[in-house]
């Protein structure tokens, strides 16, 4: 990477309170790096206090930092057999790559390496026009996207983590990734001795996998009567599937209804009565009248699709893994130069990562752009560029090359 | 019910083994008392049989002191589907016990064994009643080795960190828990270095005599036949939809793959499977069957996925009466040959 880089990267460390380097139980964690322009990990480092850290970052300056989710009795040790692991926190990551927002048309594309067929937005997950597989994405987040990301954050706190699992806020420790979304690191005592199966089973409660709706309260009284379901006053999956229902059927279409149930006289049906439904769901205690035992198959087609967008679109392999990786708190993203900034979640709603993670600041910087689409980052918003000299921030500057969109002139 | 009749009912209580301690009897000892020595006999080849041992109202002094020995005997085989086995048989007898005590007492056995916080509690929830809330963390602790749909936490009533339960639920996970410690203790360096005494070396034949019978079906190694009938359902499904030409998930592919290798096949027979597909790229699968085989690449031959993993990935259909009592595909499809074998017609 180019010395203007690592150079502002080593001053940002260098001046580093080391208090923002403090994580809980800092010396058992193992600590990672990648060097730029390097392929292999560090791995296995511990440190015996932040301040020592903060050291090696200012003389080593790597592009990337990382700790273990996992607490060990020996972190340094380079057998993991050995390390002697005591526990984990439990990590979500949400990543705004992962989830098709309609702003990925205006800044992503894609290239089928077969056919060479091009296209934008979301990738596909083969492509179009030959059916293969290897298509190369080029992706950039916007502010958009990262308000999308942040959004299931909250989503996954307010309506997950904390009512239903009961987590306490103090437990709750979330940081920008620097780059493309949030993680959220609990580390409280209830979960730190969780086996990969039991973060298995949270992963698949916040993502609603598994669900079946027949266990959500719904069941039939007898054979014509009425269907019994969960009301929107429950607590947990019951509660979200009847409000989920509720707002499906608020907002849908006849012809939505009638490709969904590959039927236009079950939609009819349904939709002739849905005023009359929504109303029964409100109601307390709930009644689900209107629909018969034979229309519950259907119904679980229409439930299946209304929590969609109350499900927590999660990396699980993060949640999951007891032994994970994951970038330091505070540390910057070599990719973007911005800061994994550890954020409270009284600051979140207002947290803006495009401004509030910016680590440099000082003399704009000129840079060749060789191909970028429309940028902004605090104030600033340049593009889109293509093959252009520019003058820009030096914060704007540095995103560029990180990104490997630009060249610096000097 | 006296005190000590609980004891020998429930090995897992602190009473239990205090009463043990306090005769201060190591295993060598226990050699002096027969009558001990073949009800743990009985005990273990209960276990090994998949059966469920009773214990006797009449002297539960000698049960009590049969079942750590009955569990050295166990640990003393040295193999792991042994110890699997008879926890599993412990599970299910505790399970028929629990789940007919009262409330109260079921909450307190809880807490001394397991230090769990069973709050009674009676809540309806529409149709669904509820007799006890416990913590998130130890539900996740034993629930997630049951395999049918209704014990994932998405489908539980879940709120503050507590899940909520039946009494006939709370019985299950408890027995489940006891399980779990039984298997857990086994991969313990001091389990793992134990031996059985030689003045048990009778008893212990005995024992291997009848596990080499028993272990045929959970070995690992032995040549396996590939018989379709014994096939898992996840396995079966995701033939089907192979054959019925749908598009398969990575996931299913690996776990498919992974399968006919380790019950025997060859590279060549895992790729006429796939030749079907549409997308078919014969390198490529050839490629990836090879390293899944541990032919090529990191020289690892990879096991299927565990029920647990197929189940998240959504390839779990169908589960019969054998999945409840095996969390591996493989140990479906052993156990399944070895019924067919004994002429058992349907899973």
């Amino acid at each position: 990477m180019h010395e203007l880089v690592v150079e502002e990267f080593r001053k940002y460390y260098s001046s580093l309170g080391t208090p923002l380097l403090a994580v809980r139980e800092f010396r058992q964690r193992e600590l990672a790096f990648l060097q730029f322009g390097e392929q292999m990990m560090i791995r296995h480092m511990a440190f015996r206090d932040e301040g020592e850290m903060k050291e090696y970052l200012t003389f080593k300056t790597p592009a990337h930092v990382y700790y273990s989710s996992a607490y060990y009795t020996r972190p340094g040790d380079q057998n993991m057999n050995r390390k002697g692991w005591t526990g984990a926190d439990l990590v979500f990551d949400i990543d705004a790559d992962h989830i098709p927002t309609p702003c990925k048309s205006d800044h992503d594309t894609w290239l089928c390496l077969d056919c060479r067929s091009k296209g934008r937005g979301f990738p596909p997950e083969s492509c179009p026009r030959c059916g293969k597989k290897r298509l190369e994405a080029k992706t950039w987040v916007c502010e958009k996207c990262l308000a999308t990301a942040k959004g299931e954050i909250l989503k996954l706190m307010d309506e997950y983590l904390v009512p239903d699992f009961g987590l306490d806020l103090k437990d709750i420790e979330i940081c920008f990734s620097g780059h493309r979304g949030y993680h959220l690191h609990i580390t409280s005592k209830a979960v730190k001795e969780l086996s990969n199966d039991g973060r298995r089973e949270i992963a698949d409660y916040v993502r609603g996998i598994g669900i079946d709706f027949g266990l959500q309260g719904f069941r039939a009284l007898g054979k014509s009567d009425p269907l019994i379901g969960p009301s929107i006053r429950d607590r947990g999956w019951r509660g979200r599937v009847a409000k989920a229902l509720y707002a499906y059927l608020n907002s849908c279409s006849l012809e939505e209804l009638a490709q969904l149930l590959n039927s236009k006289q079950a939609a009819n049906h349904i939709f002739k009565n849905k005023e009359k439904m929504m109303r029964g769901i409100a109601e307390s205690p709930s009644w689900w009248g209107g629909i018969s035992k034979e229309a519950i198959e259907k119904f679980n087609r229409i439930a299946a699709v209304a929590i969609r967008d109350v499900v927590c679109n999660i990396d699980e392999r993060v949640t999951i893994d007891t032994k994970r990786l994951i970038r330091y708190p505070n540390s910057l993203h070599g990719k973007s130069g911005l800061v994994a900034r550890a954020i409270s979640y009284a600051d979140l709603e207002s947290f803006d990562p495009l401004s509030d993670a910016i680590a440099f600041r000082g003399d704009p910087i000129k840079v060749y752009v060789k191909d970028a689409p429309r940028i902004r980052l605090g104030e600033e918003e340049i593009g889109p560029l293509r093959d252009a000299e520019v003058v820009v921030p030096k914060a704007m500057g540095i995103y560029l090359l990180c990104r490997g969109a630009a060249e610096p002139r000097l | 019910m006296s005190a000590t009749e609980d004891q020998a009912r429930y090995p897992f209580l602190k009473e239990a083994s205090s009463f043990v301690e306090r005769f201060s009897l190591g295993l060598k000892e226990l050699a002096d008392y027969p009558g001990v020595v073949s009800r743990a006999m009985e005990w273990a080849s209960c276990g090994l049989e998949g059966q469920i041992f009773i214990t006797d109202p009449k002297d539960p002094e000698t049960d009590i002191l049969a079942y750590p020995l009955a569990l050295a005997f166990i640990y003393g085989l040295k193999k792991e589907w042994a110890v699997n086995r008879f926890a599993t048989s412990e599970q299910k007898r505790y399970d028929g016990l629990l789940r007919l005590e009262p409330d109260e007492k079921l909450a307190r056995m809880a807490k001394e064994g397991f230090g769990w916080e069973l709050e009674r509690l009676h809540l309806s929830v529409e149709e669904k009643r509820f007799d006890f809330a416990m913590g998130v963390r130890e539900y996740l602790d034993v629930a997630p080795h049951f395999h049918s749909s209704e014990w994932k936490l998405v489908n539980r009533y879940v709120q503050g960190g507590r899940v909520y339960i039946k009494k006939s639920e709370a019985a299950r996970l408890l027995s489940g828990a006891v399980k779990n410690k039984i298997v857990k203790r086994a991969s313990e360096e001091e389990i793992k270095k134990f031996e059985v005494p030689p003045v048990f070396d009778r008893q212990m034949e005995g024992l291997r005599a009848m596990a080499a019978k028993r272990g045929q079906v959970y070995e690992e190694g032995q040549v396996m036949v590939d018989l379709a009938e014994a096939r898992p359902p996840c396995i079966v499904a995701i033939i089907n939809d192979l054959s019925a030409g749908k598009s398969l998930s990575h996931m299913a592919r690996f776990a498919l793959t992974a399968f006919m290798i380790n019950i025997g096949k060859s590279v060549d027979d895992v790729l006429l499977l796939f030749s079907n597909v549409a997308d078919f790229d014969a390198g490529k699968a050839r490629y990836q069957v090879e390293h899944i085989a541990g032919q090529i690449g990191s020289k690892t031959k990879y096991s299927t996925p565990k029920c647990d993993v197929l189940r998240s990935f959504g390839l779990c259909v169908n589960p019969d009466r054998l999945c409840e009592e095996v969390w591996h595909p493989l140990i479906y499809y052993r156990a399944r040959l070895g019924e067919l074998k004994r002429g058992k017609p349907n899973a």
